[in-house]
Protein backbone atom coordinates (compact mmCIF):
# COMPACT_ATOMS: atom_id res chain seq x y z
CA UNK A 1 0.00 0.00 0.00
CA UNK A 2 2.76 2.62 0.66
CA UNK A 3 4.53 1.68 -2.76
CA UNK A 4 1.33 2.47 -3.89
CA UNK A 5 0.67 5.98 -2.32
CA UNK A 6 4.31 6.85 -3.78
CA UNK A 7 3.40 5.90 -7.14
CA UNK A 8 0.48 7.84 -6.91
CA UNK A 9 2.12 10.89 -5.47
CA UNK A 10 4.55 10.06 -8.53
CA UNK A 11 1.69 10.42 -10.97
CA UNK A 12 0.51 13.60 -9.19
CA UNK A 13 3.88 15.11 -9.43
CA UNK A 14 3.79 14.08 -13.07
CA UNK A 15 0.02 15.46 -14.05
CA UNK A 16 1.08 18.89 -12.80
CA UNK A 17 3.90 19.15 -14.92
CA UNK A 18 2.76 17.46 -18.14
CA UNK A 19 -0.25 20.22 -17.29
CA UNK A 20 1.67 23.38 -16.93
CA UNK A 21 3.98 22.13 -19.39
CA UNK A 22 0.95 22.09 -21.91
CA UNK A 23 -0.51 25.09 -20.85
CA UNK A 24 1.80 26.83 -21.20
CA UNK A 25 3.21 25.47 -24.58
CA UNK A 26 -0.61 26.07 -26.30
CA UNK A 27 -0.85 29.39 -24.55
CA UNK A 28 -4.39 28.36 -22.35
CA UNK A 29 -5.36 28.04 -18.60
CA UNK A 30 -2.74 29.70 -16.48
CA UNK A 31 -0.54 30.88 -19.97
CA UNK A 32 -3.85 32.41 -21.62
CA UNK A 33 -3.14 36.02 -23.30
CA UNK A 34 -6.48 36.68 -22.44
CA UNK A 35 -8.13 35.05 -19.03
CA UNK A 36 -11.59 34.11 -19.91
CA UNK A 37 -12.71 32.62 -16.92
CA UNK A 38 -15.42 34.21 -15.36
CA UNK A 39 -18.10 33.62 -12.49
CA UNK A 40 -21.41 35.07 -13.57
CA UNK A 41 -20.95 37.07 -10.77
CA UNK A 42 -17.86 38.60 -12.12
CA UNK A 43 -18.81 38.62 -15.81
CA UNK A 44 -20.57 42.49 -15.02
CA UNK A 45 -23.17 41.72 -17.64
CA UNK A 46 -26.36 43.55 -17.57
CA UNK A 47 -29.49 40.69 -17.38
CA UNK A 48 -32.64 41.89 -18.20
CA UNK A 49 -36.34 40.64 -17.95
CA UNK A 50 -38.92 39.51 -20.23
CA UNK A 51 -40.64 43.19 -20.15
CA UNK A 52 -37.52 45.18 -21.06
CA UNK A 53 -36.09 42.21 -23.62
CA UNK A 54 -39.88 43.34 -25.50
CA UNK A 55 -39.27 46.83 -25.24
CA UNK A 56 -36.38 46.69 -27.13
CA UNK A 57 -37.59 44.14 -29.78
CA UNK A 58 -40.05 46.67 -30.83
CA UNK A 59 -37.59 49.25 -31.02
CA UNK A 60 -36.38 47.67 -33.80
CA UNK A 61 -32.89 48.92 -32.87
CA UNK A 62 -31.27 45.51 -31.55
CA UNK A 63 -29.89 42.13 -33.12
CA UNK A 64 -31.14 38.96 -30.50
CA UNK A 65 -28.78 36.24 -30.50
CA UNK A 66 -29.58 32.85 -29.78
CA UNK A 67 -26.81 30.99 -28.08
CA UNK A 68 -28.57 27.36 -28.32
CA UNK A 69 -27.44 24.59 -30.30
CA UNK A 70 -28.80 25.43 -34.23
CA UNK A 71 -30.72 22.30 -34.24
CA UNK A 72 -33.01 23.98 -31.00
CA UNK A 73 -32.95 27.60 -33.44
CA UNK A 74 -33.97 25.67 -36.28
CA UNK A 75 -37.24 24.36 -34.16
CA UNK A 76 -37.98 27.94 -33.17
CA UNK A 77 -36.61 31.00 -32.29
CA UNK A 78 -37.11 34.75 -31.38
CA UNK A 79 -37.97 36.93 -34.93
CA UNK A 80 -35.04 38.23 -36.43
CA UNK A 81 -32.58 36.50 -33.76
CA UNK A 82 -29.38 34.80 -35.42
CA UNK A 83 -27.44 31.63 -34.02
CA UNK A 84 -24.20 31.77 -32.20
CA UNK A 85 -23.67 28.40 -30.68
CA UNK A 86 -21.41 29.10 -28.07
CA UNK A 87 -19.24 26.47 -29.49
CA UNK A 88 -19.18 28.16 -33.16
CA UNK A 89 -18.18 31.39 -31.61
CA UNK A 90 -14.73 31.81 -33.47
CA UNK A 91 -16.14 30.39 -36.84
CA UNK A 92 -18.87 33.44 -35.86
CA UNK A 93 -16.28 35.78 -35.45
CA UNK A 94 -16.10 37.02 -38.91
CA UNK A 95 -19.37 37.61 -39.22
CA UNK A 96 -19.85 39.57 -36.43
CA UNK A 97 -17.08 41.59 -36.74
CA UNK A 98 -19.67 43.00 -39.26
CA UNK A 99 -21.31 44.80 -37.33
CA UNK A 100 -21.28 47.81 -35.36
CA UNK A 101 -19.39 47.55 -31.97
CA UNK A 102 -21.90 49.70 -30.15
CA UNK A 103 -24.58 48.01 -31.57
CA UNK A 104 -27.16 46.96 -29.00
CA UNK A 105 -26.76 42.97 -28.35
CA UNK A 106 -29.10 40.59 -26.50
CA UNK A 107 -28.37 37.61 -25.91
CA UNK A 108 -30.30 34.31 -24.81
CA UNK A 109 -30.76 30.95 -24.41
CA UNK A 110 -33.14 28.04 -23.65
CA UNK A 111 -33.80 29.63 -20.47
CA UNK A 112 -33.40 31.39 -16.63
CA UNK A 113 -30.57 28.70 -15.53
CA UNK A 114 -28.88 27.65 -19.06
CA UNK A 115 -25.16 29.55 -19.10
CA UNK A 116 -24.14 29.45 -22.61
CA UNK A 117 -25.83 32.88 -23.05
CA UNK A 118 -23.62 34.47 -20.40
CA UNK A 119 -20.25 32.34 -21.70
CA UNK A 120 -21.37 34.00 -24.86
CA UNK A 121 -21.71 37.58 -24.00
CA UNK A 122 -18.54 37.26 -22.14
CA UNK A 123 -16.81 36.29 -25.64
CA UNK A 124 -19.02 39.00 -27.22
CA UNK A 125 -17.47 42.07 -24.99
CA UNK A 126 -14.21 40.43 -24.79
CA UNK A 127 -14.46 40.72 -28.98
CA UNK A 128 -14.76 44.54 -28.57
CA UNK A 129 -18.64 45.06 -28.18
CA UNK A 130 -20.05 47.27 -25.61
CA UNK A 131 -23.24 47.03 -25.43
CA UNK A 132 -24.16 43.45 -24.69
CA UNK A 133 -27.04 42.19 -22.54
CA UNK A 134 -28.61 38.89 -21.68
CA UNK A 135 -32.32 38.15 -21.60
CA UNK A 136 -31.94 35.74 -18.95
CA UNK A 137 -35.54 34.12 -19.24
CA UNK A 138 -34.63 32.81 -22.68
CA UNK A 139 -36.48 30.98 -25.33
CA UNK A 140 -39.01 29.25 -22.84
CA UNK A 141 -40.28 33.02 -21.48
CA UNK A 142 -40.49 34.48 -24.80
CA UNK A 143 -41.97 31.72 -26.44
CA UNK A 144 -44.58 30.77 -23.01
CA UNK A 145 -45.54 34.76 -23.65
CA UNK A 146 -46.43 34.40 -27.47
CA UNK A 147 -44.12 37.15 -28.34
CA UNK A 148 -43.17 37.15 -31.64
CA UNK A 149 -41.24 33.72 -33.23
CA UNK A 150 -39.91 32.80 -36.29
CA UNK A 151 -38.86 28.94 -37.56
CA UNK B 1 -16.04 -14.49 -6.25
CA UNK B 2 -12.68 -15.50 -6.09
CA UNK B 3 -12.21 -16.68 -9.23
CA UNK B 4 -13.48 -13.42 -10.23
CA UNK B 5 -11.29 -11.64 -8.43
CA UNK B 6 -8.46 -13.26 -10.02
CA UNK B 7 -9.25 -13.70 -13.59
CA UNK B 8 -6.57 -12.32 -15.67
CA UNK B 9 -8.88 -12.08 -18.85
CA UNK B 10 -11.49 -9.63 -16.98
CA UNK B 11 -8.98 -7.72 -15.01
CA UNK B 12 -7.38 -6.14 -18.31
CA UNK B 13 -10.75 -5.97 -19.41
CA UNK B 14 -12.16 -3.58 -17.06
CA UNK B 15 -9.01 -1.61 -17.11
CA UNK B 16 -8.74 -1.12 -20.33
CA UNK B 17 -12.97 0.32 -20.24
CA UNK B 18 -11.80 2.53 -17.25
CA UNK B 19 -8.80 3.61 -18.77
CA UNK B 20 -10.49 4.43 -21.94
CA UNK B 21 -13.05 6.76 -20.63
CA UNK B 22 -10.75 8.83 -18.33
CA UNK B 23 -8.23 8.98 -21.88
CA UNK B 24 -11.48 10.10 -23.35
CA UNK B 25 -12.86 12.52 -20.53
CA UNK B 26 -9.11 13.77 -20.01
CA UNK B 27 -8.99 14.49 -24.12
CA UNK B 28 -11.95 16.27 -24.25
CA UNK B 29 -10.84 19.04 -21.37
CA UNK B 30 -7.30 19.20 -22.45
CA UNK B 31 -8.26 20.56 -25.79
CA UNK B 32 -9.92 23.16 -24.02
CA UNK B 33 -9.01 24.36 -21.14
CA UNK B 34 -10.84 27.85 -20.54
CA UNK B 35 -14.06 25.99 -21.02
CA UNK B 36 -13.05 23.49 -18.34
CA UNK B 37 -12.60 26.38 -16.03
CA UNK B 38 -15.67 27.63 -16.95
CA UNK B 39 -17.79 24.26 -16.37
CA UNK B 40 -15.81 24.16 -12.99
CA UNK B 41 -16.88 27.44 -12.22
CA UNK B 42 -20.68 26.62 -12.92
CA UNK B 43 -20.38 24.36 -10.08
CA UNK B 44 -19.72 27.66 -7.52
CA UNK B 45 -17.17 25.79 -5.29
CA UNK B 46 -14.35 27.66 -6.36
CA UNK B 47 -13.47 31.21 -7.52
CA UNK B 48 -11.70 31.59 -11.29
CA UNK B 49 -8.08 31.27 -9.83
CA UNK B 50 -8.74 27.50 -8.04
CA UNK B 51 -10.90 26.85 -11.32
CA UNK B 52 -8.20 27.64 -13.59
CA UNK B 53 -5.75 25.26 -11.51
CA UNK B 54 -7.99 22.50 -11.54
CA UNK B 55 -8.32 22.85 -15.33
CA UNK B 56 -4.96 23.07 -16.15
CA UNK B 57 -3.90 19.92 -13.86
CA UNK B 58 -7.37 17.48 -13.82
CA UNK B 59 -7.16 16.55 -17.68
CA UNK B 60 -3.17 15.95 -17.54
CA UNK B 61 -4.39 13.29 -14.19
CA UNK B 62 -7.01 12.13 -16.19
CA UNK B 63 -5.05 11.43 -19.13
CA UNK B 64 -1.78 9.75 -17.20
CA UNK B 65 -4.17 7.71 -14.77
CA UNK B 66 -6.48 6.49 -17.63
CA UNK B 67 -3.50 5.30 -20.01
CA UNK B 68 -1.53 3.91 -17.08
CA UNK B 69 -3.86 1.94 -15.86
CA UNK B 70 -4.32 0.71 -20.25
CA UNK B 71 -1.29 -0.10 -20.44
CA UNK B 72 -0.85 -1.58 -16.61
CA UNK B 73 2.11 0.78 -15.09
CA UNK B 74 1.13 1.58 -11.43
CA UNK B 75 -2.14 0.08 -11.78
CA UNK B 76 -2.26 -0.03 -7.98
CA UNK B 77 -1.74 3.40 -7.46
CA UNK B 78 -3.92 4.24 -10.72
CA UNK B 79 -7.01 2.87 -8.95
CA UNK B 80 -6.54 4.60 -5.90
CA UNK B 81 -6.54 8.12 -7.58
CA UNK B 82 -9.42 7.17 -9.78
CA UNK B 83 -11.56 6.34 -6.72
CA UNK B 84 -10.49 9.34 -4.97
CA UNK B 85 -11.77 11.21 -7.89
CA UNK B 86 -14.53 9.47 -9.02
CA UNK B 87 -15.64 9.85 -5.35
CA UNK B 88 -14.81 13.74 -6.01
CA UNK B 89 -17.03 14.42 -8.74
CA UNK B 90 -20.17 12.41 -7.01
CA UNK B 91 -19.78 14.32 -4.27
CA UNK B 92 -19.66 17.45 -6.65
CA UNK B 93 -22.86 16.34 -8.89
CA UNK B 94 -24.22 15.75 -5.42
CA UNK B 95 -24.12 19.00 -3.71
CA UNK B 96 -25.06 21.07 -7.44
CA UNK B 97 -27.85 18.79 -7.36
CA UNK B 98 -28.96 19.18 -4.05
CA UNK B 99 -28.81 23.66 -4.28
CA UNK B 100 -30.62 22.85 -7.84
CA UNK B 101 -28.13 24.24 -9.59
CA UNK B 102 -29.08 22.94 -13.54
CA UNK B 103 -25.75 22.94 -14.68
CA UNK B 104 -24.39 20.62 -17.79
CA UNK B 105 -21.39 18.62 -16.23
CA UNK B 106 -18.76 18.93 -17.87
CA UNK B 107 -17.31 15.35 -17.41
CA UNK B 108 -17.17 14.32 -21.30
CA UNK B 109 -18.02 17.54 -23.38
CA UNK B 110 -17.74 20.89 -22.27
CA UNK B 111 -20.53 22.48 -24.23
CA UNK B 112 -22.86 24.63 -21.56
CA UNK B 113 -25.89 22.76 -23.77
CA UNK B 114 -25.12 19.71 -23.46
CA UNK B 115 -27.28 17.45 -20.91
CA UNK B 116 -27.78 18.51 -17.84
CA UNK B 117 -26.48 16.93 -14.59
CA UNK B 118 -28.88 14.73 -12.90
CA UNK B 119 -29.34 11.46 -10.67
CA UNK B 120 -27.73 9.65 -13.75
CA UNK B 121 -24.64 11.04 -13.82
CA UNK B 122 -24.53 9.87 -9.93
CA UNK B 123 -25.38 6.04 -10.80
CA UNK B 124 -22.83 5.99 -13.44
CA UNK B 125 -20.18 7.69 -11.67
CA UNK B 126 -21.44 4.97 -8.54
CA UNK B 127 -20.92 2.26 -11.45
CA UNK B 128 -17.31 3.38 -12.04
CA UNK B 129 -16.98 3.70 -8.37
CA UNK B 130 -17.42 -0.46 -7.94
CA UNK B 131 -15.33 -1.29 -11.13
CA UNK B 132 -12.38 1.11 -9.78
CA UNK B 133 -12.74 -0.76 -6.34
CA UNK B 134 -13.09 -4.45 -7.62
CA UNK B 135 -9.89 -3.69 -9.30
CA UNK B 136 -7.83 -2.59 -6.09
CA UNK B 137 -9.22 -5.40 -4.46
CA UNK B 138 -8.14 -7.94 -7.67
CA UNK B 139 -5.07 -10.30 -7.54
CA UNK B 140 -2.89 -10.46 -10.63
CA UNK B 141 -2.09 -6.67 -10.35
CA UNK B 142 0.81 -7.25 -11.72
CA UNK B 143 0.00 -8.11 -15.04
CA UNK B 144 -0.02 -5.98 -17.83
CA UNK B 145 -0.59 -5.73 -21.70
CA UNK B 146 2.93 -6.78 -22.81
CA UNK B 147 2.70 -9.46 -20.32
CA UNK B 148 -0.62 -10.71 -21.51
CA UNK B 149 0.02 -11.56 -24.87
CA UNK B 150 3.68 -12.85 -23.96
CA UNK B 151 2.21 -15.67 -22.10
CA UNK B 152 -0.23 -16.70 -25.00
CA UNK B 153 1.06 -19.62 -26.42
CA UNK B 154 2.22 -19.57 -30.21
CA UNK B 155 -0.37 -21.47 -31.94
CA UNK B 156 1.34 -20.53 -35.64
CA UNK B 157 1.67 -24.23 -37.08
CA UNK B 158 5.61 -23.77 -38.89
Amino acid sequence: MRQALIEALLLIVAAIILGVAYSFVTNQGFFAKTQSVHSVTDANIEMIPLAMAKDFFESNNVLFIDSRHEFDYQAGHIRGAVNVALKMFDTHLTRLNKISKDKLLIVYCDGAECNSSIELAVKLMESGFTNVKVFFGGWQEWSSAKLPIEK
Amino acid sequence: MKSLLSNTILILLVRIFLGGIFVVAGLDKITDLQAFANSVLQYKVVGPMLAMCTATFLPALELLCGLSLIIGLYPRSCELLIIIMLMGFTILVSSALVRGLDISCGCFTQDPNASKIGYQKILENCGLLFLSVWLLFARNQDINLFQFFRKQPNKSIT
